[in-house]
């Protein structure tokens, strides 16, 4: 890429004791109470349950991850960051240099799976196919395009449907596997990444809806059109992309059902109405449930360290609070 | 294995689909009774071993090696066929899918290539009566009335392994010292790893080790401190299975006046270094009433080289009483010392357990004064509710021991409250449970690991556990903490205790003998059962006397007391402790109850295990008529589950595993204000501090039940 790279151009000492939009400091304070890394799931737990797959199996797990890295990897160099110069708040700069080095940190944590799991020349295979595949190219360069365009209310349609929408196909194998008991700490690893893409979707989708406020009746039109446009385009591309990988095992149609499912979150983040009527977003009831981004579960401390520990507030006791 | 073709939903989707409400915004309970249902029809008929007979059953366990022709051979098999009539009469049916899910997938026994079960519940039962009561017939009917009733339920190594020719051992719990040398630490990891391959948590006492930079052979600068034997105890953990049916597990224990005490908690921090970054080894510190004293006056605390106090006490630093030396201490100058701000200290601990959970805390001072034993308390085990005396070992240069010390193992079971109160006869059910769990202590004989094994034969400690509290109050409608509750929870442990020191008193009677040191206990002195003899415990409540009087269960008086004193005084006890409420993780699933006596977490709680996957467990007895009565722990807070289990804790002479749960709002400061509560209230010991953060509004799925509050 030899472009040239746009910067915001004027920067002030970003003060957080004034804030416009609320929903900066509600959002960033979460992102940062929500911040883990890889290293603390004990994901050699999975190395027996790994073992316990069959090649087409592990093939397609290990496919479905190099997409999830690709995906990540755009939106952690790009994507959020093509954001920035056109946020409205000095804080929301802010929240999006956490979004892209969150992203950056979920790329990685593929890495410390596959490196757990799978031997060097597997690996590299996968992210061969990966480099191959048709479809997963033409997804990210969809998105690309739209991050590279002038238009900085598309660029929020772009990533939010990225976050909510086109991360679920791969998101989809670690909860059917954790739901039938296996990759559980894999499986925890990703909901925390699921954690993490629920508020980014919903943050972008929000701030989406905060610039189409000041909009023309008519550009907003543009706008919605725009929306669903693309959405087809990709639902077109992703249908086809869950066929090469999920046709092998037969489970592309239950696949397609949580597509459309999350596609109607996508454009709920924007303020659309849903797409998909309920017949065609009934997704399996345990892959459902196992989606729930609340820190609730109740796990076995011994064997994994669960989806739901958080960095704490700080407070200093009192005398008061001493005073038996 | 391979369930048969089905036309409807799968058990797995059914059961998901208790954590989503149904068009009219009702839990759909019956959608689980359903996946049980299903569970049975699609998978484990289609999965079991058909005999045509009992005879040709047992034969063929006992010649393919399934089962113990020990167990079998000393009965004969018209009982044994009687006996499993006498279960199967019964009609036990699971409640839950998780219930069933769990026994099934975790308990049962399989085929050796893993594909056929060949058990069912009722066997299973059967099997554990039959070898815990060594042959005692009489014994043997009542443990299968009071397990297949749900009344008393044996812990998990018990009810996995007893009778099967291929095992672990029954034992749950195992605490072991390390001492300041190379022999102990050595001994300790071969120790590590030998209990984790017959099962059951092993936790030790790092607090005897000296620092980091503490000298050797009066070389100064020479230790590496405590941090590299933790990481080799994680390492030995993950190493040790039992036959893969539980991870090993494992805790250490650090004195809060260790020097090393801020790198130890150090190691749970969420970007610590890999290098010193402990995953899977759990935590606990050792605090003493000492550090809250220095705390109130917001000073520094002085922390003391083991090494140094060692050499100047001539006894290992965990056997030193902080709070009585400290001063003493600070003054001595043979003693190295630095000091932290003991504020910080906890805030630091309060910090962690935001992050991880961890360290679990015991008020080491509590805990002393409360043990009727002579002996001192220095540390916990793996779940924080076993609390015993231990004495150390020496070792030759051959690693064999010179002398053999006393630690410590336990052998757990819990009773389910609802349904022994249901069952109206609270002095069988407790002195059937006692008998039984103290078969456990009887009939194991650790021999890998010698100063178990002495502890064991001398002390025959038993812990008996107590689970469904929250199951029982709810079906009551009782609130959880309320008046009532906390006076229910009284009584109960009240009455609890006298029949469990009964029954040990009867044992000891028969036996002829009472635990090694009774004579030095203060129970033999009388002392301990004072507060019953002086002070009358009665019902504080009409409500909780209206319960024990609608169960017919009898509350000792002080009449009572006075009679069992003298009896115990005469003949002694059995056991040396008696009872300690563990978290109850897997066995109140498949007993259908509440963990432990603590709140539930959530109306439906999400259970996540490696064998299990994700699943969904209801409350017991709650439907959509009597939700209000099951609210869960973070809205009932710290201060409720605090008063609810000091009111056990006064009745039990071990401890509790008590968590405490938060919401997100809260920080570092209401945990230690929880944790100075806690002190102040009489607890004994906290086990984990958790936390749950809601999703983010907007964020999260729609209709699912664990997500509204």
């Amino acid at each position: 890429m030899t472009e040239k790279l746009t910067l915001v151009s004027h920067v002030d000492a970003i003060n957080w004791n004034r804030i416009q939009d609320e929903k900066d400091v509600e959002v960033w304070n979460r992102l940062t109470a929500n911040f883990w890394l890889p290293e603390k799931v004990p994901l050699s737990g999975d190395v027996q349950s790994w073992a316990t797959l069959t090649p087409e199996e592990q093939t397609l797990t290990m496919r479905v991850f190099t997409g999830l890295t690709l995906l990540d990897t755009i939106q952690g160099t790009v994507g959020a960051v093509s954001l920035i110069p056109d946020a409205l708040t000095p804080h929301e700069e802010a929240v999006y240099t956490n979004i892209a080095f969150m992203e950056s940190v979920h790329a990685k944590s593929y890495s410390s799976i596959f490196s757990t799991l799978c031997s060097t020349p597997e690996i590299d295979a996968a992210f061969r196919w990966s480099t191959e595949n048709q479809n997963l190219q033409r997804k990210a360069q969809i998105v690309l395009d739209y991050y590279h365009g002038d238009d900085p209310l598309k660029r929020k349609v772009a990533s939010t449907l990225l976050e909510s929408f086109l991360f679920y196909s791969g998101f989809y194998l670690p909860m059917y596997w954790s739901s039938r008991a296996k990759l559980t700490n894999t499986a925890d690893l990703i909901r925390l990444i699921i954690r993490d893409e629920a508020v980014h979707g919903y943050y972008i989708g929000y701030k989406f809806q905060k610039g189409l406020e000041a909009e023309s009746e008519a550009r907003r039109e543009e706008l919605k059109d725009y929306t669903f446009s693309l959405l087809y385009d990709l639902y077109e591309n992703e249908v086809q992309y869950t066929h090469d990988l999920y046709d092998p095992l037969g489970m592309a149609e239950d696949v397609k059902k949580f597509l459309h499912y999350n596609a109607n979150k996508a454009l709920m983040n924007l303020g659309y109405e849903a797409l998909f009527p309920s017949t065609v977003t009934d997704v399996s009831p345990a892959i459902l449930s196992a989606l729930s981004p609340n820190a609730d579960e109740n796990h076995d401390f011994f064997s994994g360290s669960g989806s739901s520990y958080v960095i704490g507030k700080h407070e200093e006791t009192t005398d008061d609070d001493w005073d038996f | 294995m391979i369930d048969a073709p089905r036309t409807g939903m799968d058990y797995h989707s059914l059961n998901a689909m208790l954590n989503l409400y149904d068009t009219e915004g009702n839990i759909q309970f019956d959608k689980d009774r359903e996946a049980a249902r299903e569970y049975f029809l699609q998978h484990v008929n289609q999965n079991t071993v058909f005999f045509h007979s009992l005879k040709e059953r047992l034969d063929y366990l006992v010649e393919k090696k399934y089962y113990e022709p020990e167990v079998l051979a000393q009965y004969d098999f018209t009982f044994i066929q009687a006996l499993t009539e006498r279960a199967y009469s019964k009609k036990f049916r699971f409640p839950t899918f998780l219930g069933a899910f769990k026994y099934y997938t975790s308990y049962t026994l399989k085929t050796f290539d893993g594909k056929r079960y060949l058990e069912r519940y009722e066997d299973r039962v059967v099997m554990v009566a039959l070898t815990l009561a060594a042959g005692d017939e009489g014994l043997a009917t009542a443990l299968v009335d009071e397990i297949v009733s749900g009344r008393f339920q044996p812990a998990t190594p018990t009810f996995l392994n007893a009778g099967k020719a291929q095992r672990g051992e029954f034992v749950s719990c195992f605490l072991l010292r390390i001492e300041d040398n190379m022999e102990s630490i050595g001994r300790s990891i071969n120790s590590a790893l030998q209990l984790s391959k017959r099962g059951g948590g092993v936790a030790l006492s790092l607090s005897n080790i000296r620092e980091a930079g503490a000298p050797i052979k009066h070389i100064e600068n020479q230790s590496s401190g405590i941090i590299p034997v933790m990481k080799l105890l994680e390492d030995s953990f993950t190493y040790a299975n039992q036959l893969g049916a539980r991870q090993g597990a494992g805790a250490v224990y650090l004195s809060a006046h260790h020097p090393d005490i801020m790198k130890f908690l150090d190691t749970k921090r969420e970007n610590a270094d890999e290098k010193i970054r402990i995953k899977t080894l759990s935590l606990g510190v050792v605090v003493p009433d000492i550090t809250f004293e220095l705390a109130r006056k917001n000073e520094e605390m002085y922390l003391f080289s083991p090494y140094d106090v060692e050499r100047v006490y001539g006894v290992p630093f965990g056997d030193i009483s902080i709070s009585e030396k400290y001063h003493e201490m600070v003054d001595d100058a043979r003693i190295r010392k630095t000091k932290i701000s003991a504020r910080q200290f906890f805030q630091t601990v309060a910090e962690l357990q935001f992050e991880s959970g961890y360290p679990y805390v015991v008020f080491e001072d509590t805990v002393n004064n409360a043990n009727p034993v002579a002996g001192r308390i220095n540390m916990s085990n793996l779940c924080s509710e076993i609390l015993q005396v231990n004495t150390p070992s020496t070792f030759n240069e051959d690693l064999t021991y010179e002398e053999i010390g006393k630690d410590i193992s336990c052998n757990l079971g819990s009773m389910n409250i609802a349904t022994a109160m249901d069952g109206g006869d609270l002095e069988k059910t407790v002195e059937i449970a006692v008998r039984g769990l103290t078969a456990v202590s009887t009939q194991s004989a650790i021999d890998a690991v010698p100063s178990i094994r002495y502890g064991n034969d001398r002390a025959h400690a038993i812990g008996l556990g107590q689970m469904n509290l929250h199951g029982y109050l709810g079906r009551e409608r009782i609130h959880y903490g309320s008046e009532e509750g906390v006076d229910f929870t009284n009584i109960y442990f009240y009455t609890v205790l006298f029949h469990a020191i009964a029954a040990s008193n009867t044992i000891a009677k028969e036996q002829g003998t009472a635990f090694e040191g009774f004579e030095n206990s203060k129970y033999a002195s009388g002392e301990f059962f004072d507060k019953y003899t002086d002070q009358e415990w009665v019902p504080a409540t009409a409500r909780v006397a209206a319960l024990f009087e609608d169960a017919g269960i009898a509350i000792p008086t002080q009449e009572d007391w006075r009679e069992l004193k003298a009896k115990v005084q005469e003949h002694g006890i059995f056991n040396q402790n008696l009872q300690a409420v563990p978290p109850t993780g897997s066995i109140s699933y498949i007993n259908n109850s509440t963990s432990s006596i603590h709140p539930i977490a959530s109306r439906i709680e999400i259970r996540k295990e490696g064998k299990l996957g994700r699943v969904y467990y209801p409350a017991p007895f709650m439907d959509n008529e009597n939700l209000e009565y099951f609210q869960d722990a973070y809205e009932i807070g710290p201060e409720k589950i605090i008063d609810t289990y000091a009111a056990a804790t006064q009745h039990v002479d071990q401890g509790l595993s008590l968590t405490l749960f938060f919401k997100d709002t809260a920080t570092t400061r209401d945990i230690n204000k929880a944790q100075i509560y806690a002190w102040r209230k009489g607890i004994k010991t906290i086990y984990y501090i958790r936390i749950r953060q809601l999703a983010l509004e907007g964020t999260e799925v729609d209709g699912c039940v664990s997500c509204m509050l």
